[in-house]
């Protein structure tokens, strides 16, 4: 027996560490069969429930969301809001902060966007730029009452964010119930909504129907998504960034300041959710309505978790719900509930995050026996 | 291949042996942890395991109490080959291990932490009187009323081992027990130790990295070296040295010999030890050629009404090596977080070069030229989620940049030329800083914050948890720091590494320095006497 020890040989070492990294992807890839299987299974289970047959659900999903070129362009047309969203939240999530409260930004979004819109006066196209830019402030402001409540009082993001989404929720319907702030005028029947906005500070749509059209949106929320990536990935800022939330203790040492770049990611996360409530006014209803943000603002979240927090992997991620949403909706109008779609959605996305979230479970378990039969055999 | 090593322990022909191992082998993917081992240990027997970090102690006791399975070999119990494939089934076979982390719960006192674990409703009067009967048996003296958190280090310690010892174990292991504990402390673990081996009959197995502890406290010496057995001794016939040279393959340099082998009453008086010249006192300084550096004066600090520093004066010159002595929790961490900007001072000033520098601001200290290595390097001194490259770049990432986007490439090349200056031992700059071992996540931190050309570097417990040549080598890197004249304060528990590198010598108490001395002057009684609190 030699006393130096001798290297493996590169090749094997390779080749074990290979089997080991193939098994593991092959346990991985199996989890996310068997968990999407079963969850393909309680939905055709509730769908038959309703009376509906799930092939024929299936169908109308595909149907209304990838069928032809205009429903290509209806699922591109949800996707993006939801892209925005979960982008905004990546960057929020890389500070450590769980910010759950993208659905109230885009609401106070979409309101300080309207007020923009209605009451400022110039060019078309200055109009929507000035429109964005305010609601991005807006979301970015309403995340910033968050900021202040962490830093100042150490009031948990995700507890102040929730809240702060009940109260955007009524601060718009105050703006859109009020004659002398948003509601519509010159109505008899005063109805809970604002004026439309002028048509020439419309967000432009591409394409034409019945060809491939989509709001320029889309093209927007890639390009927010993948400059989001390199920002983080690429720059000192996103370096630091990363820094904080992976060590605070550490990055302070280095220099960073928790509450300077900590509240700035929030109110960026603020400033994607605000900038997509105006996008929505502008590009969508053309209106103020409470019902505005059709909870984009949560399943963003879902999307941002599923995509779990890289914003390139969000870009299909997102597809794929707005494929669920386009198709939903078509389904709808064949008669199976809406709320069944939902339902399905919610199953899916369990099933997605359900295989992480199993093997860290799993490992955490056996951890845990480990240390009870530890503790069992008096430590031994 | 399992050749019976020279030294193993003598058995009374007949008797087999109360632990055998035969040519025990653990891969982990690449690595072999441990290659080939075999050693015997004979009842009543206190066995020492010596080898440097990852040298695969640890991993052995692991297999012994089926936390790991092994992937060739044989267990033998009193003769008997055994499968061990959990904890559990240790237990049952009469395995007992004492982990370096406590498994204790804070909360709950020390009665009830010794129920733990156990099924059906816990006895307290009866195991109030087991603990009693245990601490009185081997010496574990701890209150079973008393709660886990009042509770000293050593008196946890305790708890851990009187949970084992109450289960009557054949065979006790402790992995690195003294590692979290004072000097008088690990001295009366020993005593235990003995009266398990020797009264109970007992076998004890032992793992440390000190010298010093391994002569005092083991019958017989196991010297693991990168997964193998490189020498096995009878203790009595053994020395320091030998060991040294054992464990890390090679002769040791004058400045960790001292500080690694524990020889304090050489350190104050070299003429007690045979090689007077590796133990003499570093040179002192020319005081009129180095300027004053770092200068704290009159500091006050509290967090939450409690005060941390009291009124902390301290000089720091260029080129010296001020060593900081006291015991733990005497304003020691509020001196380093003063000097990382983590903390506020109340009053008081940090002067630079004459500059008064703001406190609490994050990255003031480290611009001004402050290089500090923390005492928790895992949770503040590095990010174990981020590369080796990133870490090396940690406050510097501007210095890799242009117009804001970070070169990949200078990062790469900046994490090269360090690894290799700083000896780093990892796969590559891209490795994730949580898979390098204890020594190596130090060096990076010490290659970050020396590549900052500092004009001061606070060092805290710098060797604290390291194995003998990662010891060997941040000690020599610090000297050298101070050479290349650099203000080193040295923060440290351990005397005999102050006396081995620093120039003078202050003392802490209670958030103050109570006095100075320069290391060519040092008495150990006046010392004592200081860290004790009083002004002498
Ligand atoms: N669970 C594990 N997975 C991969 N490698 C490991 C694991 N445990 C230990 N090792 C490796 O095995 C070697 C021996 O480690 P260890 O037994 O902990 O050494 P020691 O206790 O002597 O410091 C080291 O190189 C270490 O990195
Ligand atoms: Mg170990």
């Amino acid at each position: 027996m030699t006393i130096t020890s001798t290297p493996p040989t590169p090749a094997n070492t390779r080749a074990v560490a290979q089997t080991s990294r193939w098994s593991q992807v092959l346990t991985t890839l199996l989890l996310y069969v068997v968990s999407i299987s079963v969850a393909l299974l309680i939905a055709g289970l509730l769908v038959s429930l309703t009376g509906a047959s799930p092939w024929e659900a299936v169908q109308a999903i595909f149907q209304g969301s990838l069928s032809d070129a205009a429903a290509l362009g209806l699922s591109l047309d949800k996707a993006a809001p939801l892209l925005i969203v979960a982008v905004g939240t990546c960057i929020a999530t890389s500070a450590g902060l769980f910010s759950i409260g993208q659905e109230g930004q885009v609401v106070i979004g979409a309101t300080v966007g309207a007020m923009v819109a209605i009451y400022l006066h110039g060019p078309g196209p200055l109009i929507l730029v000035v429109t964005l830019m305010g609601a991005a402030l807006g979301g970015a402001a309403w995340a910033a009452v968050a900021a202040l409540l962490y830093y100042w009082r150490g009031v948990p993001v995700v507890i102040s964010t929730l809240l702060l989404v009940y109260i955007a929720y009524q601060v718009v319907f105050y703006a859109v119930t009020q004659p002398w702030l948003l509601q519509e005028s010159g109505q008899n029947v005063a109805s809970p909504q604002s004026d439309i906005i002028r048509n020439d500070a419309w967000l432009p749509r591409i394409g034409e129907y019945p060809g491939l059209n989509f709001s320029s949106l889309v093209v927007i929320a890639v390009l927010l998504a993948v400059g989001a990536r390199i920002v983080l990935n690429r720059t000192t800022w996103g370096f630091r960034l990363r820094m904080l939330g992976l060590n605070p203790k550490a990055a302070r040492r280095a220099g960073v300041s928790a509450v300077l770049l900590g509240s700035l990611a929030l109110m960026i996360s603020g400033a994607f959710a605000g900038f997509l409530g105006g996008a929505l006014l502008t590009g969508g209803s053309h209106r103020l309505q409470p019902g505005i943000s059709e909870n984009v603002g949560w399943d963003g979240l879902l999307v941002a978790l599923v995509a779990r927090n890289n914003p390139i992997l969000a870009i299909p991620v997102a597809f794929f719900f707005g494929v669920l949403r386009a198709g939903g909706g078509f389904l709808a109008s064949t008669g199976v509930p809406r709320y069944i779609v939902d339902v399905v959605t919610a199953i899916l996305v369990l099933a997605i995050v359900f295989p992480p979230a199993y093997q860290y479970l799993r490992r955490e378990i056996r951890a845990r026996r480990l240390a009870r039969a530890l503790a069992t055999g008096g430590a031994a | 291949m399992s050749t019976q090593p020279t030294g193993a322990p003598a058995h009374s022909a007949g008797a087999p042996a109360s632990v055998e191992l035969r040519g025990i082998t653990k891969r982990y993917g690449s690595i072999v942890a441990c290659d080939d081992v075999s050693l015997s240990v004979s009842r009543g027997e206190i066995h020492g395991l010596l080898g440097q970090n990852g040298a695969g102690k640890s991993t052995l006791v692991k297999i012994l109490i089926g936390l790991a399975q092994r992937d060739a070999g044989e267990i033998l119990l009193d003769g008997r080959s055994v499968e061990i494939p959990d904890p559990l089934a240790a237990s049952t076979l009469g395995i007992a291990m004492v982990h370096q982390h406590f498994s204790l719960v804070n909360e709950l006192s020390v009665w009830e932490n010794v129920t733990l674990g156990e099924v059906g409703r816990p006895d307290a009067q009866r195991t109030r009187e087991l603990v009693r009967s245990i601490g009185a048996r081997y010496g574990l003296d701890v209150d079973p009323d008393a709660r886990v958190e009042d509770l000293s280090t050593g008196e946890r310690q305790r708890v851990e081992i009187i949970k084992c010892l109450r289960r009557d174990p054949s065979l006790l292991i402790l992995d690195e027990p003294t590692s979290v504990l004072t000097l008088a402390e690990s001295r009366e673990l020993f005593t235990v130790l003995r009266r398990v081996a020797q009264d109970e009959g007992k076998t004890v197995i032992l793992i440390s990295h000190k010298l010093d502890e391994i002569l005092t406290a083991t019958d017989h010496v196991t010297i693991m070296r990168s997964g193998r057995v490189v020498a096995q001794r009878v203790t009595a016939e053994t020395d320091e040295r030998e060991l040294a040279r054992e464990m890390v393959g090679r002769e040791l340099s004058k400045w960790v010999a001292a500080s690694a082998l524990g020889d304090l009453d050489a350190l104050v008086d070299p003429s007690l030890s045979s090689d007077p010249a590796m133990l003499a006192p570093v040179e002192p300084i020319h005081e009129d050629e180095f300027p004053f550096r770092l200068r704290i004066t009159d500091a006050y600090a509290s967090r939450d009404g409690r005060p941390l520093l009291q009124g902390l004066s301290l000089d720091l010159r260029a080129g010296e090596i001020l060593g900081l002595a006291g015991v733990e929790g005497n304003g020691q961490q509020a001196l380093g977080d003063l000097l990382s900007s983590l903390i506020e001072l109340d009053s008081g000033t940090v002067e630079m070069d004459d500059v008064v520098l703001p406190t609490g601001k994050p990255g003031a200290m480290h611009r001004a030229g402050i290089g500090v290595i923390p005492e928790d390097r895992h949770q503040s001194g590095c990010v174990l989620d981020m590369s080796v490259a990133e870490n090396l770049v940690m406050s510097t990432v501007g210095s890799v940049a242009r117009r804001g986007f970070v070169s990949r490439k200078a990062i790469r090349a900046n994490a090269e030329r360090l690894i290799e200056q700083f000896e780093i031992s990892t796969p590559s700059p891209d490795t994730p800083m949580r898979q390098l071992s204890g020594g190596n996540q130090q060096k990076v931190v010490l290659a970050r914050e020396l590549s900052l050309n500092p004009k001061v570097l606070v060092a805290a417990y710098p060797t604290r948890g390291l194995d003998v040549g990662a010891i060997e080598y941040m000690t020599e890197r610090l000297h050298d720091a101070a050479n290349s004249g650099i203000a080193v304060l040295l923060i440290s528990t351990e005397l005999e590494e102050i006396l081995t590198l620093s120039h003078h010598i202050a003392v802490i108490h209670r958030g103050a320095i109570v006095g100075q001395m320069r290391r060519v002057d040092v008495d150990a009684e006046r010392l004592g006497l200081m860290m004790g609190g009083q002004e002498a």
